[in-house]
């Protein structure tokens, strides 16, 4: 049945002309949006790659200084991307890739590309997520809206159940059909996607499998709505308006919403701001009575009078004791951050109960690492390479400080024991905790759906009841 | 006398006050044409509709070739063959694509060969087999109609007002075309207000008014009486 009523759909759509137009520039759309997305995904990669490099060289080449000269003179971190993030940058622009790593502070990212585009192009962005989460599911529905409902108006829909149709068969098979044309759709991803497999030194297999899977269940989802209600509404205009409405509400209004919710429930303060809570809370006088007794416990455990009679640089020790006593205030202070963000993003996710759309759009940022965990999971990384530096360079002057007369500088052979930043994003199996939420509602969507989808064929069998 | 093949006992229907079928009870056998005879509202499209399976009757029962519609829809409706009086088509399929699709979507399928050969029969200018269905005339398309349900080889046939619109030329052709169907055994259903058509095409006419049977007719009746003045009797009472 269902290649019958491919190939007469396909006749019929042919002769009309209009939805394979339709089709044309959707397919059109969707190849721009990945070949810009890849653009500047390699613009990125490369960025990413040059930066690290020079880094690493401006690192080396710093020349004999002091350790802790040397932890100020710090370095710069660039956050890696997945070859999936070419397809949804998600908050990539928003979130900042670059972090300084230096003494004594913990930075946030910089260099937001946000922050450098002009206001417009945030309406003028057209990437493959965008076309996957809004514009496909427009297209499904105006593909799909008028497949039962307009033969119930030509009556052809009685006419083909009364021959003997098998109403379930006939709703699977629209159904299916719809479901077909809109994987055409996610055939240019799934090219870019097989790329990036073959070319890309990390494949990302799970990632991209899942990537693929969650917007095949998406389209799934919404082939179904639109087959349901051409299905349960008696004209294919209700059919359309109804249609048309729920699209509004769930891509564009609701999400909209959700947000503002979540940001009113769980409100977060100005980076500015937070980055002067950290320098407030760090150097207050409790840190110099601390200090202090950290110095006389020093005095006392090595039975000496006075830091010059230690057999060691007390300086460098004490660099690193006002290290470790700041990270315990980086590490209360961005926990209580985190769990606010973290509490957001949940009531975010939650409202994916309303709209499949927060489910699609969380679940395929997830899978590209271009959202706000993952973001998480680099800086995190960065913070640990941080205080590995800091440690290394301090240990150092505590070691070799005493030794020197007068100013103690190193060289190149320390700089070389602070080995390069290499990130890589863990299993992606590791962060789905986060993510259950969404992985829920978009399950109880499709459950909802597929309800509903037998709700409407048992009434296609009394179809003149209605 | 053969078992019907279209049985209908104490059928009962009612849409919120109104009472559109009161315990109505007809039979078609095998090979016979009954013409089913009423007023607007009298309850010939509901009776129509509770057969096809598409309305729930909320009393009474109805066989067709011994399977009830409420109880396996599907394969009652294989049975039969249901021609309304505007007979739905695909408009930008040809006449052709219209019959292969009904038919294959009731799982029966044919060649091309075959197709043609069923458009030949039921006489649809071959000029007009492979061009679009909104260029077709009713009569035409009335053609298509019974194509498809002698593709189906149904054991029933269902018209609902199946000559209202055809020039007379075209309501002769498809009187002859009902009658060669029912001499193939077709148990043949007509709802029609067309009283010339059903006294010269029916073996039996069934009046009905207000949902009840008010008055049937067996063929021999229908040699000597007027069929007109029977009805209008009837009607007339009914109201």
């Amino acid at each position: 049945m269902f290649q019958t009523t491919l190939k007469k759909e396909w006749l019929d759509t042919k002769r009309q002309g209009q939805a394979l137009w339709l089709g044309g520039i959707a397919i059109l759309l969707l190849l721009l949006a990945c070949l810009t997305g890849f653009k500047s995904h390699q613009s990125y990669q490369q960025a990413v790659t040059e930066v690290s490099q020079s880094e690493q060289l401006r690192w080396l080449n710093q020349g004999e200084k002091g350790p802790h000269s040397a932890a100020h003179y710090g370095i710069y971190v660039v956050k890696p991307t997945t070859p999936l993030a070419a397809l949804d940058a998600g908050l990539q622009a928003y979130q900042g890739n670059v972090l300084r790593l230096e003494a004594h502070i913990r930075n946030d990212s910089m260099f937001r590309s946000a922050q450098d585009s002009l206001p417009m192009s945030r309406f003028g962005s057209l990437s493959p997520a965008f076309v996957l989460q809004v514009l496909l599911p427009l297209l499904i529905i105006l593909i799909g809206y008028p497949l039962l409902a307009r033969e119930r108006e030509q009556g052809t829909l009685k006419q083909l159940l009364a021959s003997g149709a098998s109403p379930a068969k006939l709703f699977i098979a629209k159904c299916a059909l719809l479901f077909v044309i809109s994987c055409l759709f996610l055939l240019p991803v799934a090219l870019f996607l097989l790329y990036s497999q073959v070319t890309n030194a990390e494949p990302h297999t799970l990632r991209s499998g899942l990537f693929l899977l969650f917007y095949l269940v998406y389209l799934l989802l919404w082939s179904l709505l639109t087959t349901t209600l051409s299905s349960l509404l008696p004209t294919a205009r209700r059919a359309l308006v109804a249609l048309l409405t729920i699209w509004a509400f769930t891509t564009l209004l609701l999400p909209k919403l959700a947000m503002n919710i979540a940001t009113t429930i769980h409100p977060q303060g100005s980076g500015q701001a937070f980055q002067a809570k950290l320098e407030s809370e760090v150097y207050t006088e409790a840190r110099v009575e601390a200090i202090a007794q950290f110095k006389q416990q020093t005095l006392t455990q090595y039975g000496v009078g006075n830091v010059e009679d230690l057999p060691f640089d007390y300086a460098g020790a004490q660099l690193q004791f006002g290290e470790q006593y700041a990270d315990k205030i980086f590490d209360r202070l961005f926990s209580a951050r985190l769990a606010q963000l973290e509490a957001q993003s949940q009531s975010y996710q939650l409202a994916g109960m309303l709209t499949p759309f927060i489910a699609i759009q969380t679940l395929s940022m997830a899978t590209a690492a271009s959202d706000f965990t993952h973001q998480q999971a680099f800086e995190n990384a960065a913070e640990q390479h941080r205080r590995m530096m800091q440690e290394v360079l301090n240990f150092n002057q505590r070691d070799h400080g005493h030794k020197a007369d007068g100013h103690y500088t190193a060289g190149e052979e320390l700089w070389q024991q602070i080995p390069k930043f290499a990130f890589q994003y863990p299993n992606f199996v590791r962060y789905l905790p986060h993510y259950v939420i969404s992985l829920f509602s978009l399950s109880f969507w499709l459950i909802a759906l597929v309800l509903l989808s037998f709700f409407a064929i048992k009434k296609l069998r009394l179809e003149e009841q209605r | 006398m053969t078992t019907p093949v279209i049985q209908i006992n104490n059928l009962q229907k009612r849409f919120g006050e109104y009472q559109a079928l009161q315990g109505l009870s007809l039979s078609v056998h095998q090979g016979e044409i009954l013409a089913l005879l009423g007023p607007n509202g009298a309850g010939k499209t509901t009776t129509i509709n509770c057969l096809l399976g598409f309305l729930q009757p909320d009393a009474g029962e109805i066989t067709i070739a011994g399977i009830n519609p409420q109880h396996d829809v599907v394969t009652a409706r294989q049975q039969l063959a249901y021609i309304p009086e505007q007979v739905a088509l695909y408009p930008r399929l040809s006449g052709i694509e219209n019959l292969a699709y009904f038919s294959k979507m009731a799982s029966i399928d044919k060649t091309d060969e075959a197709f043609r050969t069923l458009l030949s029969e039921v006489k649809l200018p071959s000029h007009a087999v492979d061009k679009p269905v909104a260029t077709y005339s009713k009569g035409m398309r009335q053609k298509v109609g019974i194509a498809i349900a002698l593709a189906k080889q149904a054991k029933a046939l269902i018209l609902d007002e199946p000559t209202s619109g055809l020039d007379p030329s075209a309501s002769h052709e498809f009187s002859q075309l009902i009658q060669s169907l029912a001499k193939q055994g077709v148990a043949i259903l007509m709802a029609t207000h067309d009283l010339y058509r059903a006294q010269e095409d029916a073996h039996r006419v069934a009046i009905i008014n207000q949902g009840q049977l008010v008055d049937t007719l067996v063929y021999e009746q229908l040699q000597e009486v007027q069929l007109e003045s029977v009805y209008l009797k009837h009607i007339k009472v009914g109201v």
